[in-house]
């Protein structure tokens, strides 16, 4: 797999064409529901439970999910599985915040109205700078992770790959706004499911557990150690890091915003419980590696490169490339469309709205908003094109979006800080988190980051508060 | 070191549970459909 193209280039743009033909097409039909702005950014505000829960789980299943979990379980064993899994208590205890969140923004449109509410504009600046970062750098990381996976699975240059990805994804946000986003993410969610479920059977029906283990036992036993500090540092940094990602990312608020509100609730809720086996069923393949005689010649092919070797094994020959890119491009496609759609809500209402003061008129809206998620693609774009290790961008944002987490809390849920304390604890925050990154690893960072913000905000209760007006 | 039966059940339970959870989509989007509570 990782040596040579699992099948031709035109099969794979044949692939991703008609797969992109599906979702521009589901975007144009189900686009014409989307008569005002508010159906354009928030689908109605009428979403039910499948489609719901279908969403958020489908956008939170991104191609880092089915092709770095492998690579924790290659390097941190069952911990390293048990780690990313983690991730999922983001989303069940959003569940328990999103009454709040209808309660205090009853109209709200994006995560940066609560900021602008409960920390004013140096807290909402703040929050726009986090968020562009992290949302950006996921974007990015999201294209950068498409050009590579159909260079790998297919021979296409990098390049036209991540542009055909970028263009299809851009495409069918701006015809059909939420309401395909929506809509796709539950063909998404399904395929990508079915998927990992039948790549991991075959994996399991090759597998003697017995004689597997032995191998792991013997020639990797740190795989299967129970006490492995640097794993246990990692569970609780990256459940700390998907708490950081969903409570403040507009991604996520826009759902909040767009589901029934007694709906909402439990979709969060049900995405969670449905998302937290899925790093274990598509990360166990990579302990199969040895036991199975599988090559790994780049661990971050760890996935791909099982799958195939499987899928082969099962005489599924062709086949196996195939799957492996449709699972793939959709558990891409479920994440860029999301951050197109939430990243272009921000900066319409937020930037050109808040910042700048500048009315948005129903009738333009639909062409701001394009011409907003049309630009938001050109600049991931830009930013793929050079294949900058981007991904270290959004791993660097751990410390700033885990400093964070105290801040919503204390604004949703507590009735008098001190904000200038809160804000200085993003800040401080963010700095050391970072600082840790570089000094200590990056399995200490967003501990560090939201350790640091949780200390400042339990002082701003304590030191000088002052009402929420 | 985690048991063989522990990781064994970890896996298979993972695999079951995700793909109960392809079934649970499709059963509630049939009621939603039928309900007439897509969106």
């Amino acid at each position: 797999m990782a040596a040579q193209a699992a099948m031709s280039p035109a099969t794979g743009w044949a692939i991703v064409i008609v797969l992109g033909l599906l979702w521009v097409g589901l975007g144009v039909f189900w686009g014409r529901k989307a008569k005002t702005s508010e159906g354009f950014m928030l689908a109605g505000r009428n979403v039910g439970l499948s489609l719901g829960s279908a969403t958020a789980m489908a956008t939170w299943v991104t191609s880092n999910t089915t092709m770095l979990a492998p690579v924790f379980a290659l390097t941190l064993g069952v911990w390293g599985m048990l780690a990313y899994s983690t991730a999922s208590f983001g989303l069940i205890l959003f569940a328990l915040f999103v009454p709040r969140i209808r309660q205090l923004l009853p109209a709200g449109v994006t995560a940066g109205d609560f900021f602008r509410l409960r920390y004013g504009s140096f807290g909402w600046a703040l929050f726009l700078l986090i968020t562009m970062l992290y949302s950006l750098s996921w974007l990015v990381s999201m294209a950068i992770a498409g050009g590579d996976l159909l260079l790998a699975l297919t021979g296409i240059s990098y390049l036209q790959g991540m542009t055909l990805i970028l263009v299809v994804c851009v495409l069918y946000t701006l015809f059909g706004g939420l309401f395909a986003v929506i809509g796709t993410d539950f063909l998404q969610s399904l395929i990508i499911l079915v998927g990992i479920v039948f790549i991991g059977g075959l994996v399991v029906t090759q597998l003697d557990f017995a004689e597997a283990y032995e191998h792991i036992a013997t020639y990797q036993p740190s795989l299967l150690k129970i006490a492995m500090p640097a794993a246990l540092l990692a569970v609780f940094n990256n459940m700390l890091f998907g708490f950081g990602e969903v409570f403040h990312n507009n991604v996520w608020w826009s759902r909040a915003f767009a589901m029934r509100k007694d709906v909402a609730p439990r979709a969060f809720f049900l995405s969670g419980l449905l998302w937290f086996p899925i790093p274990i069923a598509a990360g166990f393949i990579a302990l199969a590696a040895g036991p199975l005689g599988i090559n790994i010649v780049a661990e971050n092919q760890t996935g791909p490169t099982v799958a195939a070797a499987v899928m082969g094994n099962a005489g599924l020959g062709a086949m196996a490339g195939i799957l492996i890119l449709i699972v793939l491009f959709c558990s891409m496609a479920s994440s860029i469309d999301s951050l197109l759609a939430a990243t272009s809500d921000l900066l319409l209402k937020d930037v050109h709205g808040g910042l700048l003061g500048r009315q948005i008129r129903e009738e333009s809206f639909r062409k701001l908003a394009a011409g907003v998620i049309v630009g938001v693609g050109i600049l991931a774009w830009l930013l793929a094109a050079p294949h900058w290790p981007i991904i270290n961008a959004l791993f660097i944002s751990g410390p700033l979006v885990g400093s964070l987490i105290w801040p919503v809390i204390a604004g949703l849920f507590w009735k008098r800080v001190n904000r200038s304390l809160v804000l200085a604890g993003i800040i401080l925050g963010s700095g050391l988190g970072v600082t840790a990154y570089f000094t200590l690893g990056w399995f200490t960072a967003t501990l560090v980051g939201a350790g640091v913000s949780m200390l400042f905000t339990i002082a701003s209760r304590l030191i000088a508060p002052k009402a929420f007006s | 070191m985690f048991s063989p039966s522990f990781l064994q059940g970890l896996i298979v339970l993972a695999l079951v549970w995700t793909g109960l959870g392809a079934l649970a989509l499709v059963v509630l989007i049939v009621r939603d459909w039928i309900k007439g509570t897509l969106w």
